[in-house]
C-alpha cells in the first residue's frame, strides 16, 4: 500500500508539473492579448525562449541554490540536478526537479510582464539567466529550501511570496528603469489607455492559468495523502471565483462599466491571493481572501497608473500587491489544525494565534520583496549601462518589436496596412 | 510656353546626359523643379505673388543627394500672413504639388509638400510652429524638425530659411535635452553586418539578395552628420558640405576621417542603379553582381557609417 502511495505521489506531482508548465501557455495568451498587435508575435514568442533559458539555468544552478546544502542564505550543492533514481519513499529527483523548475519559469514570466512592449530582446536573454540563478532561487531557498525564513515558520503553501511577489518585484524594477511606453502619458501627466489587442486571448489565457493553478496549488501538497489535494483545489477554486466577482463589481461600482480586463485580473488576483493560504485556511476564508484580492487589484492598478508606473500586463498589481495580501492572509486565517497542530507555523489572528504568524508573514514578505527588488534593480541598472540602454529605440518601439526584434509580424496581413499608416505618420520616407 | 507635359518630356529625354555625377544630376533636378514652379506661378489668377516668398526643398533633394527618382518634399515660407496671401499661397502650394507629380516626382507619403498647411506658412507662423515642435518633443515633431533642417532654398531669398534654422540652433543651445530627443529619433539603424561579419541581405521578395542602401548605408551617415550640424549651427544641407564644415573643427576631425570619401563612393553606387524603375529600386544594391573588391568596399563603408553613428550618439549623450 505504501509503495502504491509513493507512486501516486510521484504521479500527482508529475501531473502538477505539467499543469504548471501549461500556465506558461496561459501567460502567452494573457500577455499577447493585453498588448498591441505590433508586439504580439514578440510577446508570445519570447516567452518560449525565456522558458528555455530559464530551464537550463535552473537545472545547472537554480535548483541547487534552493535545495542544496548550504547556509541560511543559499544552497550550494545539487547542481545539474536530476537522475534516473527510483522513488525511495518520496518524490524521485526527476519528478521533484520537474515540478520545481516550472515554478521558476512562472516567476520569470511574471517578471517579464514588466518589460512588455519596450525592452530589447537581448535584455530578455540576459535577465532570464540572472533571474533564474540569483533572484528566484535565493528567495525560494529562504522560504522553501530551509533558509532563514523557513526556520521562522513562514507559511507560503504554493508561492504567493516566492513565485508571485518575487516575479512582481523584478517587474517593478524593470518598469521603473524602462519608463512608460511611448504614448502612455501625456505632457500634462494624464494617462492614455493603450488597449490590448485581443480580449478573447486574454480571457482564454486567464482560464488556462486558472486550470494550471490546480497543479500549482494542488500539487504543492507533494502527494495524495488523505486526499488533501482536493481541499487545496476547493480553496483555489473558491478564491478565484470570489476574486473575479469582486473585481467585476468593484469596476462596475467605480465606473459604471463591468470592464473585462479588470474582471480577468480579479480572477487572477483571487488565485494569487489563495496561493499562500490554500493549505491553511477554511473554505469560507478562501472566499474572503479571494474577494479582498479582487477588490485590491482594481485599486492597485489605479494607483500604479497614477504613480506613472506603466505596467501593461498589470503584473505589479496582480502578482505583487495581491501576492503580499495572500501571504499576510495566513496570519489572519490559518487554522490551528493546519498550522500549529502540524508544526507549520502558528494559527492566525482570528484563531487565537495572536500576531505571531502575521508578524512572521510580514517579515517574510518584506525581506523577500526587498531582496528581489534591490537585486533586480541593481542587475538591470548595470545591464542598462553596459548594454547602452534596456529599451529599444523610439523608432523600433513605434514600428513594433515583432519587426524590430524578430523581422516578421505576428499579424502580417494586418500590420501591412498599419505600416502604410505608420509611414505616413512618421514620415519615414523623408529621411532619404 | 512651358507646360508640365513639356517639362516632363524634356526631363525624360535629358536625364541620361546628367547622370555622370551626383552633382550634375542634382543640379538637373533643381532646374526641373524650378521650371515646375514657374508653370505653377503662371497658373495663378494673380500675375505676381502678393508678397515675397521662399520655396525650399528638403529630404534627399534638400541635401543635394537625390538619385534618379525621388518623391517630392518641399515647403513654402512667405513674408506675411493675411487673407489675400494665405489664399494665394494655398493655391500655389497645391498647384506646385500637382505639377511636381505630373513631371515625375510622386506625391510624398509623409505629406511634406507645399500643399500641406503644416509646410506652408508665413515667417512668423513658421517660428511659432518650430518652437511648438521643439517644446512638445513628440516623436513626429522631432522628425519634422530634422526634415526642416535639411531644407534648401530653390527660389526666393535665403534669409527666411536661415533665420528659421537659427531659431532651432539657438533653442537647442538653451535646451540641451533637445539634442537628446534628436538622437533618440534617429537612433535606430538597420544593422546590415551580421555577427559573423557577413552582409545581411533582404531574405525575400523582389529585392532578395540586395542590401538596403538607404537604411543601412545612407542614413547612418546622413543622420549622424545632421545631428552634429544642428549642434554646431551649420546651415549647409548636403552631407558632404556639412562634413567639410565640421572637419574645420578639431574635435570632429578624427571622427569624420574617411567619411567624406565613403559617402561619395556610396553616392556612386547609388547612381549605378541605373535601371531603376521606381523610387524603391534606387535603394537596393544587389551584392551578387559586385566584385570581391566592391563587396569589401561596401562592407567597409557600412561599418564606418555604423561607427560614426554610434560615436555621434555617444559624444552627444556624454556632453549633456
Amino acid at each position: 500500500m505504501e509503495a502504491v502511495q509513493v507512486l501516486m505521489d510521484n504521479l500527482w506531482v508529475a501531473i502538477g508539473a505539467i499543469l504548471v508548465f501549461f500556465m506558461i501557455g496561459g501567460f502567452i495568451l494573457l500577455e499577447a492579448g493585453s498588448t498591441r498587435m505590433k508586439n504580439a508575435g514578440h510577446v508570445a514568442g519570447k516567452t518560449i525562449f525565456t522558458a528555455g533559458i530559464g530551464t537550463l539555468v535552473f537545472w545547472a544552478v537554480g535548483y541547487g541554490f534552493i535545495y542544496g546544502d548550504g547556509n541560511a542564505f543559499i544552497g550550494l550543492s545539487n547542481f545539474f540536478y536530476g537522475d534516473a533514481s527510483a522513488a525511495d519513499g518520496g518524490l524521485t529527483p526527476a519528478v521533484d526537479f520537474s515540478f520545481q523548475v516550472m515554478f521558476a519559469l512562472v516567476s520569470l514570466t511574471i517578471a517579464f510582464g514588466g518589460f512588455a512592449e519596450r525592452a530589447k530582446l537581448s535584455v530578455y536573454v540576459i535577465f532570464a539567466v540572472l533571474f533564474s540563478a540569483f533572484i528566484y532561487p535565493v528567495v525560494a531557498h529562504w522560504i522553501w529550501g530551509g533558509g532563514w525564513l523557513a526556520e521562522h515558520g513562514k507559511q507560503d503553501f504554493a508561492g504567493s511570496t516566492v513565485v508571485h511577489l518575487t516575479g512582481a518585484m523584478a517587474a517593478l524594477a524593470a518598469t521603473m528603469i524602462l519608463k512608460p511606453r511611448i504614448g502612455k502619458y501625456n505632457k500634462d501627466g494624464s494617462s492614455n489607455v493603450l488597449a490590448g489587442h485581443n480580449q478573447v486571448y486574454t480571457t482564454l489565457g486567464v482560464l488556462i492559468l486558472w486550470v494550471g493553478w490546480f497543479g500549482f496549488n494542488g500539487a504543492s501538497t507533494f502527494g495524495v495523502a488523505d486526499g488533501f489535494l482536493g481541499f487545496v483545489i476547493l480553496n483555489t477554486q473558491l478564491a478565484a471565483a470570489a476574486g473575479a466577482v469582486a473585481a467585476m463589481f468593484t469596476a462596475w461600482a467605480k465606473t459604471g462599466k463591468a470592464d473585462v480586463p479588470t474582471t480577468l485580473n480579479g480572477a487572477l488576483a483571487g488565485l494569487v491571493a489563495i496561493t499562500a493560504s490554500c493549505g491553511f485556511v477554511a473554505p469560507w476564508a478562501a472566499v474572503v481572501i479571494g474577494l479582498i484580492g479582487g477588490i485590491m487589484v482594481v485599486f492597485s492598478m489605479q494607483l500604479f497608473e497614477k504613480l506613472k508606473i506603466d505596467d501593461p500586463i498589470a503584473a505589479l498589481s496582480v502578482h505583487g500587491t495581491v501576492g503580499v495580501w495572500g501571504t499576510l492572509s495566513n496570519g489572519l486565517f490559518a487554522l490551528p489544525a493546519l498550522s500549529t497542530d502540524i508544526d507549520w507555523g502558528q494559527a492566525g489572528l482570528f484563531y487565537g494565534g495572536g500576531f505571531t504568524q502575521l508578524g512572521v508573514q510580514a517579515l517574510g514578505v518584506a525581506a523577500s520583496g526587498i531582496y528581489a527588488f534591490v537585486v533586480a534593480f541593481i542587475i538591470l541598472k548595470i545591464m542598462d549601462k553596459v548594454m547602452g540602454g534596456l529599451r529599444v529605440t523610439e523608432e523600433e518601439e513605434i514600428m513594433g518589436l515583432d519587426i524590430s526584434e524578430h523581422g516578421s509580424y505576428g499579424y502580417p496581413e494586418q500590420m501591412a496596412l498599419e505600416e502604410a499608416k505608420l509611414t505616413t505618420a512618421a514620415t519615414k520616407e523623408k529621411f532619404s | 510656353m512651358e507646360t508640365y507635359e513639356s517639362i516632363r518630356k524634356w526631363k525624360d529625354e535629358a536625364l541620361s546626359s546628367f547622370m555622370n555625377t551626383s552633382i550634375s544630376l542634382n543640379k538637373f533636378h533643381d532646374q526641373v523643379m524650378l521650371k515646375v514652379l514657374e508653370v505653377a506661378k503662371g497658373k495663378m489668377k494673380q500675375s505676381t505673388p502678393p508678397c515675397e516668398f521662399t520655396w525650399f526643398i528638403t529630404g534627399s533633394g534638400g541635401r543635394f543627394e537625390q538619385g534618379l527618382i525621388s518623391d517630392q518634399d518641399h515647403g513654402l515660407i512667405y513674408e506675411i500672413s493675411n487673407e489675400e496671401n494665405d489664399i494665394y499661397f494655398k493655391e500655389l502650394g497645391e498647384e506646385i504639388s500637382y505639377g511636381m507629380n505630373c513631371v515625375g516626382y510622386p506625391y510624398c507619403n509623409g505629406n511634406i509638400m507645399s500643399s500641406n498647411p503644416t509646410w506652408r506658412k508665413s515667417v512668423e507662423e513658421w517660428k511659432i510652429q518650430l518652437i511648438e515642435w521643439m517644446k512638445n518633443e513628440r516623436w513626429e515633431s522631432i522628425r519634422y524638425l530634422q526634415i526642416f533642417y535639411d531644407g534648401r532654398v530653390l527660389y526666393g531669398n535665403t534669409e527666411y530659411l536661415s533665420d528659421l534654422k537659427s531659431v532651432i540652433f539657438h533653442y537647442q543651445l538653451q535646451h540641451p535635452t533637445l539634442l537628446q530627443r534628436f538622437i533618440a529619433n534617429v537612433k535606430h539603424i538597420k544593422n546590415v553586418i551580421g555577427p559573423m561579419g557577413q552582409l545581411l541581405v533582404e531574405q525575400h521578395g523582389v529585392y532578395q539578395g540586395c542590401v538596403n542602401l538607404k537604411y543601412s548605408a545612407f542614413l547612418p551617415y546622413v543622420n549622424a552628420v545632421r545631428l552634429l550640424s544642428i549642434k554646431e549651427g551649420i546651415f549647409e544641407t548636403s552631407t558632404i558640405d556639412r562634413i567639410d564644415r565640421l572637419k574645420g573643427k578639431d574635435e570632429y576631425k578624427e571622427m569624420l576621417r574617411d567619411c567624406k570619401e565613403n559617402f561619395i563612393t556610396l553616392t556612386k553606387y547609388r547612381l549605378s542603379l541605373l535601371n531603376a524603375q521606381n523610387y524603391d529600386d534606387t535603394h537596393y544594391l544587389n551584392i551578387k553582381i559586385l566584385s570581391k573588391e566592391q563587396k569589401k568596399e561596401i562592407k567597409q563603408i557600412l561599418k564606418c557609417g555604423k561607427r560614426l553613428h554610434d560615436e555621434v550618439i555617444e559624444l552627444t549623450l556624454a556632453k549633456n
